[in-house]
């Protein structure tokens, strides 16, 4: 198979996104465009109440309004869990400002919405407990009696001899450093419609970043097999990690839906968005670094406390992703990690772009840059010294077979000017780099990390592309039909990618953990080769060469080397099936990593932003990010700049403008304007710079580009910022009103001396 | 609830729709025209991804827009943008030039261009930068939006001035 660049047809070049002009013109389906017959529409019931015992729950004026189809309490789904430990809908206590206490279905949305607030509940409010550093109090009350010291969930790893490195060290520094609670602000709502039918099946229409998972997690809380379960994922809008698991809202349409028979429709209003999400969380690491006198780390340990808010369903990934993170991208011979999920009576904490990683590089990135400066290194010379290269292995067993780190980070530096401008700029301006490592795909979620891909070609050369891998604006359909026609010699145009339907199409693990283009790219290309191999059997007999000499190629078949021989390749399908033999070619195939655990492959990426800060305003503006990713093969060059572009923004939004603002567990800015993100005219210049280490593991050399960017921009950004002011801030994020607080404490300082 | 009959004029077409005093321009394109390509987002006017074209072609923001008021007033939505056999320009630029990805706010963007040069058929980045602000979108960082709209710009320049040396 060809790898070379010169020989690939399809792969490596722009091609606009196969579902385009459907997204331009207004005809894709999202959920809510969908109308089923004799649907109905559901509002949930929510505590008004941090915390509180509820007294009683009356519903009777509720059912007794015309309209409503049905009311559900905790009476309706006693043993029903949304994750590990939070009932559907409580009975006793409420453990957040938005805990589920009762659902409504109505044939239409106002009579739900006004049948909900005839739902009485009366409550006794309790004391709550809001910040992490309440909740780990030794006389604190314990929100689940099986948390204790509120502790949910907690892991510690140690790697290698600790101590010694420490002891070892000539230079030891530690920082702290906070983030805050934040919210995805997806383009389409938290949606879901249930569709309930006998014999039991549960069909549901949701945006979701993984079928498989929400099938599992619904089978398991409803008592189906897994097959009973149908989700049928459209178009998503938008996933950054937060629409990977099953949220109580799926659940309450899916009893809904059994209750009345109907198919019944849950969405979220604006303010209910930030009541039902939230993305992240205070947050407090703790960073600890020993280093010999030329910067080389000897020992590295990170503390970090989660607030996780009411319950938890699966955050405790996020501990393991942030216990290992260091490893993936510095070579690091000691290291210890010590991190806790812990229940407060705030919302539910759920991830935000970035998956835990961007927002602990926030810090990482700002530390290891702090470091780098007390020991009089450029920081560009430490992360080269220090950063993870082609061949090695980490403690925690990863192999990089490919890594392009140093070539990021001097390509990046070189097009930034760095040298030129670091140390060198006037006050109040400030350039910053941050380097990332991302993970293409890993086990852990299930023992398998299986994506399984089939195609089918019917006869006159056009194709279905099977796969579950759900594509929510990541473009990962269009890559991967681009995969199969590189393989079958066709165009991406001439193939049909059929997905979102997990009754249709075969098993992914999902758009997560970043590994569509390599664990599913994989796929289909064993699926294209598996098609592929059925045709060769007549085009080699036709044109008198072994299978092994064929070319596929601008939908035609060829001996190497001699193109005018070409058969057309709808030709080549046509004879196939119109033959004694009759086959119908079908390419089956799927990927799982060999590794027993972890991934087969990092990405690689460095940035560097430029700032400058307005003395009296204390905005911060964002002049100019460079960004380089190695990608292993871009696979589509325009969309990996896409992908870096949404990240770059994401990442600065993060760093500069987004808190969700919580008081005494009560979501102060539940709307968008109150919550801001950078607008189109605070977005800097984006310049790309695409590096391709074409790793031996992935399809055509290709490794992932869906988070590695972003975990680069927090640090790149803050570490600008802390070069423009002269000093750091290490608590995310860096608003105007923190930077105006150090900029008037030293001119009260001047003014003193 | 008492509803009252209403003309809605949705892309040329005529709809006799019956709308009650609270119901959106939004809501009745959506429920009543069956029209989907204008999404619902936040219906509270802060993220623009219902956005369409009133009669003078100024940007509307449907979830803010009283229904009973617009009758017999003519709509654009996004199904009414492309030609019979191809893309308005400013959705072909978005197409190409890598625009879209998750969808669920690029009709609103659409809209919101459109409108732009519709009414300035050559804006300044300012005027770019105004237009687009009440559009929210985190997949594209607005990048590629603004390239694109540059482009669509340049690509339309291009035409107007094609079909004057044609004589057209």
């Amino acid at each position: 198979m060809a790898s070379r660049k010169a020989d690939l047809a399809v792969v490596g070049r722009d091609q606009p996104r196969l579902d385009g002009a459907h997204k331009l013109t207004g005809r894709s389906l999202f959920t809510d465009d969908v109308v089923l017959p004799g649907m109905l529409h559901a509002k949930i019931v929510r505590s008004p109440h941090a915390r509180a015992r509820i007294l009683s729950i009356d519903t009777s004026a509720a059912l007794a309004l015309p309209g409503v189809k049905a009311v559900i309490t905790h009476a309706d789904a006693p043993k029903l869990y949304v994750g590990i430990e939070q009932p559907l809908f409580r009975q006793e206590i409420v453990n957040y400002i938005g805990d589920e206490v009762a659902a409504v279905a109505a044939l239409d949305e106002a009579t739900a919405a006004e049948a909900a607030a005839l739902i009485k509940v009366e409550y006794e409010p309790l004391p709550a407990l809001f910040t992490i550093q309440d909740a780990t109090r030794p006389d604190a009350f314990l929100i689940h009696a099986k948390a204790k010291g509120n502790i949910a969930w907690q892991q510690a790893q140690d790697l290698g001899d600790v101590e010694q490195g420490f002891a070892g060290s000539a230079h030891v520094r530690t920082d702290t450093y906070t983030t805050n609670a934040s919210h995805n602000c997806y383009a389409e709502f938290h949606v879901a419609i249930a569709d309930w039918s006998l014999p039991d099946k549960l069909s549901m229409y949701t945006p979701t970043q993984t079928a498989i998972l929400f099938q599992k997690s619904l089978a398991g809380a409803l008592r189906l097999s897994d097959g009973q379960v149908r989700i049928m994922n459209l178009n998503t809008g938008g996933g950054f990690t937060g629409r990977t698991s099953v949220r109580p809202h799926h659940d309450v349409a899916a009893v809904l839906s059994r209750k009345t028979g109907r198919p019944v429709k849950v969405r979220a209003t604006a303010d209910e968005e930030f009541i039902a999400c939230r993305a992240g969380g205070e947050v407090k690491y703790t960073f600890r670094t020993g280093v010999s006198d030329t910067g080389q780390i000897k020992a590295f340990e990170a503390d970090i406390t989660f607030d996780t808010g009411a319950y938890v369903e699966s955050q405790m990934i996020v501990l393991t992703l942030t216990s290992s993170y260091i490893h993936s991208l510095y070579k690091i011979e000691a290291s210890r990690y010590s991190g806790r999920l812990v229940h407060t009576n705030n919302i539910p904490y759920y991830f935000h772009h970035g998956g835990g990683l961007a927002q602990m590089a926030f810090g990482l990135g700002q530390h290891m840059d702090a470091l780098a400066r007390e020991l009089g290194m450029d920081p560009i010379d430490f992360h080269l010294q220090n950063g993870v290269t082609k061949g090695h292995t980490s403690m925690t067993g990863t192999f990089f077979g490919s890594c392009g780190l140093a070539e990021c980070i001097r390509k990046t530096a070189k097009q930034a000017g760095w040298k030129r401008k670091y140390g060198k700029l006037p006050p109040l301006k400030g350039i910053g780099i941050g380097v990332g490592a991302m993970a293409s795909g890993a086990k852990g979620v299930f023992k398998h990390d299986t994506s399984a891909a089939f195609i089918k070609i019917v006869d006159d050369g056009s194709m279905s592309l099977f796969v579950g891998l759900p594509d929510m604006g990541q473009s990962s359909h269009t890559a991967m039909a681009m995969i199969a026609a590189e393989v079958l010699g066709a165009q991406a145009t001439d193939i049909t990618v059929i997905s979102g339907d997990t009754d249709i199409v075969p098993l992914d693990v999902g758009a997560l953990i970043q590994r569509g283009t390599f664990n599913t790219g994989n796929a289909v290309k064993a699926a294209a080769l598996d098609a592929r191999k059925q045709l060769e059997v007549l085009a080699a007999a036709r044109l008198g060469v072994k299978p092994s000499q064929l070319v596929f190629r601008d939908r035609q078949v060829y001996p190497k080397g001699q193109p005018d021989k070409a058969i057309p390749l709808k030709k080549i399908v046509y004879d196939t099936l119109h033959s004694r033999e009759g086959r119908f070619v079908m390419g089956r195939g799927f990927y799982n990593s060999p590794k027993e655990s972890g991934t087969m492959a990092y990405s690689f990426g460095a940035q560097i932003a430029e700032v400058t800060i307005d003395p009296d305003t204390g905005f911060v503006t964002v002049d100019r990010i460079v960004a380089s990713h190695d990608v292993g093969r871009a696979i589509n060059p325009r969309i990996v700049e896409g992908q870096i572009d949404g990240q770059v923004f994401s990442g600065l939004s993060q760093v500069l403008y987004e808190q969700t603002l919580l008081e005494n567990g009560q979501v102060m800015n539940p709307s968008r304007l109150d919550y801001r993100l950078p607008r189109s005219y605070e977005m800097p210049k984006v310049e790309h710079i695409i590096v391709e280490s074409i790793d031996p593991f992935g399809p055509f050399g290709a490794k992932e580009v869906g988070e590695g960017p972003i975990v680069c921009t927090l640090p790149a950004v803050a570490n600008a910022v802390a070069n423009a002011l002269g000093e750091p801030v290490n608590e995310m994020p860096i608003t105007p009103w923190k930077i105006l607080q150090i900029l008037g404490r030293r001119a009260k300082a001047r003014a003193g001396s | 609830m008492t509803r009252q009959l209403i003309t809605l004029i949705v892309n040329g077409d005529r709809y006799q729709v019956p709308v009650a005093p609270h119901e959106t321009l939004l809501d009745v394109i959506r429920d009543q025209v069956a029209l989907t390509g204008t999404k619902r987002g936040c219906t509270s006017g802060a993220c623009g991804v219902c956005t369409v074209q009133g009669e003078d072609g100024r940007a509307v923001l449907s979830c803010l827009a009283l229904a009973i008021e617009w009758d017999n007033r003519p709509v654009t939505t996004i199904e009414g943008v492309a030609g019979e056999d191809e893309l308005h320009p400013v959705q072909k630029a978005f197409l190409e030039y890598g625009a879209v990805q998750c969808g669920a706010c690029t009709p609103g963007l659409i809209m919101t261009a459109k409108a732009l040069l519709d009414e300035n058929p050559d804006p300044d980045e300012e005027a770019i930068n105004e237009a687009l602000a009440g559009a929210l979108c985190r997949c594209t960082g607005h990048i590629k939006v603004k390239i694109a709209v540059r482009e669509a710009i340049k690509a339309m320049v291009a035409d107007a001035a094609a079909e004057d040396s044609h004589g057209v």
